[in-house]
């Protein structure tokens, strides 16, 4: 019996492993693709990579439309500096940064485009749906009401699970902000979900 | 909830999650936008403001060979309008703050430099500042255009540089005075 689940044990793995290989194999030859140029290729990694991209975009910005504006935005941003990808990290860190960069960088727009995103969606309220369910339903809708700064430092930190170090890097914030960003945040979170009476 | 169980929950959170609708279009629509249209007043100013890399060699040279107290000529005062992007969204904090800072300090900066430096220095300015004009008209009708957006941040840029290089070559005259 033990023999028999080693093997399949070891089956799994060794098809685990192939999968995995073949997948790299193939991003690989489309970053390659696109990098000269081939859009069709490029079409290829954002099928790939898109749920993970608006999935940052959507956690940063908690708004669906703006969400959908920072994937494209970033998808588009990385098109343009393809050339300089040289494989030093996997292909979805990088495209990852490049999402964070791009939501960052829709934040500092204009405060004038600021309000009148703000008054659009006052009038038209989107429901965010991010596919959680139950009590992680309520955790979600009560990461988006965070304010901004304690939202993007949750968000990269606690979901996506980067260091504080990276957090900061990426945010352009020292370590030991994120790490007070992210002590309000809990603090926040807690007097929410206490108030839904959420319990676990 | 402790924190350890707000931790845990968070990484429970959807990383990965499907748009509601296909993303790919707008995307292709900017990545495979033809090469850029006939705009040939804007390519010209574009082509003009990559000349003025020659042209600050010029004002540097002047200005290094010309250690002599100059006499001030009073001129009218530039204009600078806040760094747009097409109507749609100003410049970044960091970069606003920076051009305030260089544009406050201009006049007096070019009071420092020869009538001659400073002649070229305000055409150089007035080429660059067409030229932002002109792109921001044309991305106002045009927003999404990212060629035009490209070449207006280059051209914000050209002109920070060019303000920088002003004040840094004014620093320099002054301390060669100063010796």
């Amino acid at each position: 019996m033990a023999a028999l689940l080693t093997a399949v044990s070891s089956d799994y793995s060794q098809a685990m492993t192939t999968a995995t290989t073949d997948e790299y194999a193939e991003e690989r030859a489309l970053i390659r693709r696109a990098q000269n140029s081939d859009s069709r290729a490029f079409e290829g990694l954002y099928r790939m990579h898109i749920d993970r991209v608006y999935g940052v975009c959507l956690r940063m910005t908690g708004n669906v439309s703006e969400a959908e504006d920072c994937a494209q935005e970033a998808f588009i941003q990385a098109w343009n500096k393809l050339d300089k990808f040289r494989g030093d990290s996997a292909f979805s860190t990088w495209l990852h940064r490049v999402a964070v960069n791009a939501v960052l960088g829709r934040m500092r727009k204009s405060k004038r485009e600021q309000d009148r995103i703000a008054a659009v969606t006052e009038v038209t309220p989107i429901r965010v749906d991010t596919g959680d369910t139950g009590d992680m339903r309520d955790l979600s809708e009560a990461v988006d009401r965070l304010p901004e700064g304690a939202r993007h430092v949750f968000v990269l930190h606690a979901v996506y699970g980067y260091s504080h170090d990276e957090t900061g890097e990426m945010l352009g914030i020292a370590t030991g902000t994120s790490k007070a960003q992210l002590h309000r945040a809990k603090r926040l979170l807690a007097q929410q979900l206490k108030q839904q009476g959420f319990e676990a | 909830m402790n924190d350890d169980k707000l931790m845990q929950a968070a990484q429970k959170l959807a990383t990965e999650i499907k748009p509601q609708r296909d993303l790919w279009p707008g995307i292709a629509k900017a990545i495979e936008q033809p090469a850029p249209r006939r705009w040939t007043p804007m390519l010209a100013q574009a082509a003009a403001v990559v000349l003025l890399v020659g042209a600050s060699s010029g004002v540097t040279y002047m200005m290094t060979k010309d250690n002599a107290p100059q006499t001030i000529v009073a001129s009218p005062d530039m204009i600078f309008e806040q760094a747009s992007f097409g109507n749609r969204y100003n410049m970044g904090p960091g970069f606003q703050d920076a051009h305030s800072a260089l544009v406050a300090d201009l006049d007096a900066e070019l009071e420092k430099v020869s009538p001659e430096a400073r002649a070229d220095i305000e055409a150089n300015l007035k080429v660059i500042r067409n030229a932002i004009a002109e792109m921001n008209t044309a991305l106002a009708a045009d927003p999404e255009n990212i060629l035009l957006q490209e070449r207006l941040l280059r051209t914000y840029r050209e002109e920070l540089a060019l303000l920088r290089r002003v004040s840094g070559l004014t620093r320099n005259v002054m301390m060669r005075n100063d010796i």
